[in-house]
């Protein structure tokens, strides 16, 4: 049966950044104000009133300020005792009056301190938290929470089990959106809950020893057609973004509905489970009013949002639980190695558009069928990469996990002028015509077949000049395997002895933003037998070709990850680099086949060193 | 008076809203006008509405309730 699991999370942020921000009109900062600090507790209060009013329980996150604050700690531990809230943690909020006066820094958020200081404020709020509650919390969070920032709350509070780790996709897109001053540089991550690596948050956790302990959820639960080409922060189970994305009209927004629909859907691709996440910090509903919208429709959409939870826990159609609960669920019976698929479709645009997003411990991806099924997103998690940051690290702001194609980024199928831009997808050739699937929109379904989820598109028709033909993209994903298996096979012709090529190929790079990375030391190599010829990355625009290959690969020493086709019989291969104006690498396969005939390739991602 | 000051309603500059950037404006209470300090928008509250109504067009599916997944 269907399991629909939700995390309502609430915080009594006592200096919430927008409200903060309202009130500094005019005058000039102060934490203490008196007006501020009870207009974030009434807020608090009131979702928790309207969580309870919808038979809902919630899970208190007390930030630092709060746990100076009698009425928000004893709010808390009358909730907890009358509806069974849990009552977390979190390091959203720390900026108060005692946090300025003890660390001395208007720093906001915790993933970007140096380590040194992480260790110092984790300290500091376990043990304030112990002291006001009497116990330590098992569930904690933040807008993101790097591996090394856990890894070290786990080694001294090994009693945590849950966090909220990241925020979907919330990167240059959010940064762009906020006038270029939000630094939640984040990309890279799962959407639905994960346990993840020790090596690095975003990555999915390959086994025991890889575990870091804690199960990891998405702060809200994100369109994951939307907010791949926009604000994070307009589209998810968050009403005050919806409000904020303008998508309602009056103060009617079924979207809200819609998310959570989708989000219920996912137990089709995932084993019987689904998950929404509900977490709206108290700035978002300030008495003030916000983006555009009163404070009556700021409420009305929070009370219609968790009516409709309610009324799906009446139905017997949602668990809500407390993070530390869900953890528990979580964990029960789920191997390292089964992994989050989802095929999403519009919801917003009116388009018939759907996406397939798939993570397991080896990869992150996502098929855009608007574009013949193209893969438009590639995140090596295989590669485990170390990457703090933080004050004193490289990365600095910068945490998002490395992508080897994003084609919103880089450009993807359609470039301006000149050169090719990162995706993977297919050429099929006749007579000097040439196709890419890219520009063949399908749709596409889901299935399982034992241990594999097969993604399977719709036939598409390509019309050449003398010949038309329908191919069929089919995607196999064996659990454990670390590898996609794609399938490339023409159904009909209209001229059964003619002859196509068929050309499958990889344009990645690698980065986490729109700008260029150096490729200069990526390695690229056709495999046969014995024998290899390689291009050492040098902006030549150099090509290899070999009649036979066994695989062809890059290595990217920069994000220590090998990418790799392989096609499973006779097939030609090809290496293709590239020039400053077009910073990529192409890794091709191709063969002659007639109708009938196919080509099946395997992509695979792997730690390079 | 030159100084810009908030206006009832944060409203955002809906020019920067078109390309996806949460611009606040402020309000110049002499002019009766919105203005933005990003791109060099000036309106009144019916034109920032206008142009609001504009923004929410792309959404074909803002009123619709979609139950089929």
């Amino acid at each position: 049966m269907a399991k629909f699991y939700v995390n309502i999370v609430h915080r009594p942020e006592m200096v919430p950044e927008y409200i903060q921000k309202e009130a500094e009109q005019g005058r000039v900062e102060d934490l203490t104000r008196a007006s501020v600090l009870q207009e974030s507790l009434d807020i608090f209060r009131t979702q928790q009133q309207i969580a309870h009013d919808n038979g809902l329980r919630t899970t208190i996150q007390m930030t630092y300020a709060s746990l100076f604050n009698e009425e928000a700690v004893a709010i808390a531990k009358e909730h907890h005792l009358l509806y069974g809230d849990e009552i977390g943690l979190t390091f959203l909020g720390i900026q108060c009056k005692e946090f300025r006066e003890k660390f001395h820094s208007r720093e906001l958020a915790i993933w970007l301190f140096s380590m040194e200081d992480k260790r110092r404020i984790v300290d500091e709020l376990f043990s304030k938290f112990e002291q006001v509650f009497g116990f330590l919390p098992t569930s904690t969070g933040s807008y993101y929470m790097d591996a090394e920032l856990v890894n070290y709350i786990k080694e001294r509070y090994p009693m945590v089990k849950a966090a909220v780790a990241t925020c979907w996709e919330e990167g240059p897109k959010a940064y762009w959106n906020a006038n270029n001053s939000w630094y939640t540089l984040l990309d890279g991550g799962p959407w639905n809950p994960w346990i993840p690596s020790k090596r690095n948050i975003h990555c999915i956790a390959s086994d025991e020893d890889d575990d870091i302990g804690i199960v990891a959820i998405p702060h809200l639960s994100r369109d994951l057609m939307a907010v791949f080409d926009g604000p994070g922060s307009y589209y998810g189970t968050h009403p005050q973004n919806i409000l904020r994305g303008m998508v309602y009209e009056g103060d009617q927004l079924p979207y809200f509905k819609n998310i959570v629909d989708q989000y219920r859907a996912m137990h089709k691709y995932n084993r019987g489970y689904a998950y929404n996440m509900m977490y709206v910090g108290p700035g978002w509903m300030s008495k003030g009013g916000r983006w555009e919208a009163d404070y009556a429709l700021l409420l009305k959409s929070y009370q219609d949002g968790m009516a409709y939870y309610g009324e799906l826990k009446r139905r017997g159609e949602l668990e809500d639980l407390t993070m530390s609960e869900f953890a528990d669920v979580y964990r029960q019976g789920r191997p390292y190695t089964r992994p989050e698929c989802t095929l999403w479709k519009d919801i917003l645009y009116g388009s018939r558009r759907q996406m397939f997003w798939y993570a397991d411990p080896w990869m992150r991806f996502c098929l855009d069928m608007n574009q013949g099924g193209a893969l438009v997103d590639l995140r090596p998690y295989a590669a485990r990469l170390v990457r703090p940051c933080g004050v004193g690290t490289k990365a600095n702001q910068d945490a998002s996990y490395p992508f080897l194609v994003q084609s919103l980024y880089r450009a993807g199928f359609f470039t301006h002028y000149a050169g090719e831009g990162a995706v993977k997808s297919c050429k099929i050739g006749y007579h000097g015509e040439q196709v890419d699937l890219c520009t063949c929109r399908t749709q596409a379904s889901f299935s399982e077949e034992g241990d594999a989820r097969v993604v399977t598109l719709d036939p598409v028709t390509i019309a050449f000049e003398t010949v038309t033909i329908r191919v069929q993209s089919v995607f196999r994903l064996r659990e454990g395997s670390g590898e996609i298996e794609i399938t490339r096979r023409i159904l009909e012709s209209s001229d059964p002895a003619a002859e196509f090529s068929i050309n499958e190929y990889l344009t990645g790079c690698y980065g986490t933003t729109e700008y260029p990375e150096d490729l200069t030391g990526v390695r690229l190599s056709l495999i046969d037998g014995g024998q290899t010829d390689t291009i050492d990355y040098a902006y030549r625009s150099r090509e290899l070709e070999r009649a036979a290959v066994d695989r062809v690969q890059a290595v990217l020493p920069q994000v220590d990850t090998l990418v790799e086709m392989r096609p499973d019989g006779p097939a030609a291969g090809y290496l293709r680099e590239g020039f400053s104006f077009s910073p990529m690498f192409t890794l091709g396969i191709q063969k002659t086949i007639q109708s009938k005939g196919e080509l099946r390739t395997w992509l695979k991602v792997a730690k390079a060193s | 008076m030159a100084q810009g000051r908030k206006g009832k309603l944060n409203y955002r500059c809906p020019r920067c809203l078109m390309r996806e950037i949460d611009m606040d404006m402020l309000y110049d209470e002499d002019r009766d006008e919105y203005y933005c300090l990003r791109c060099s928008f000036t309106g009144d509250e019916n034109e920032v509405k206008r142009l609001n109504q504009q923004f929410r067009e792309k959404y074909r599916d803002r009123l619709t309730r979609i139950t089929d997944f």
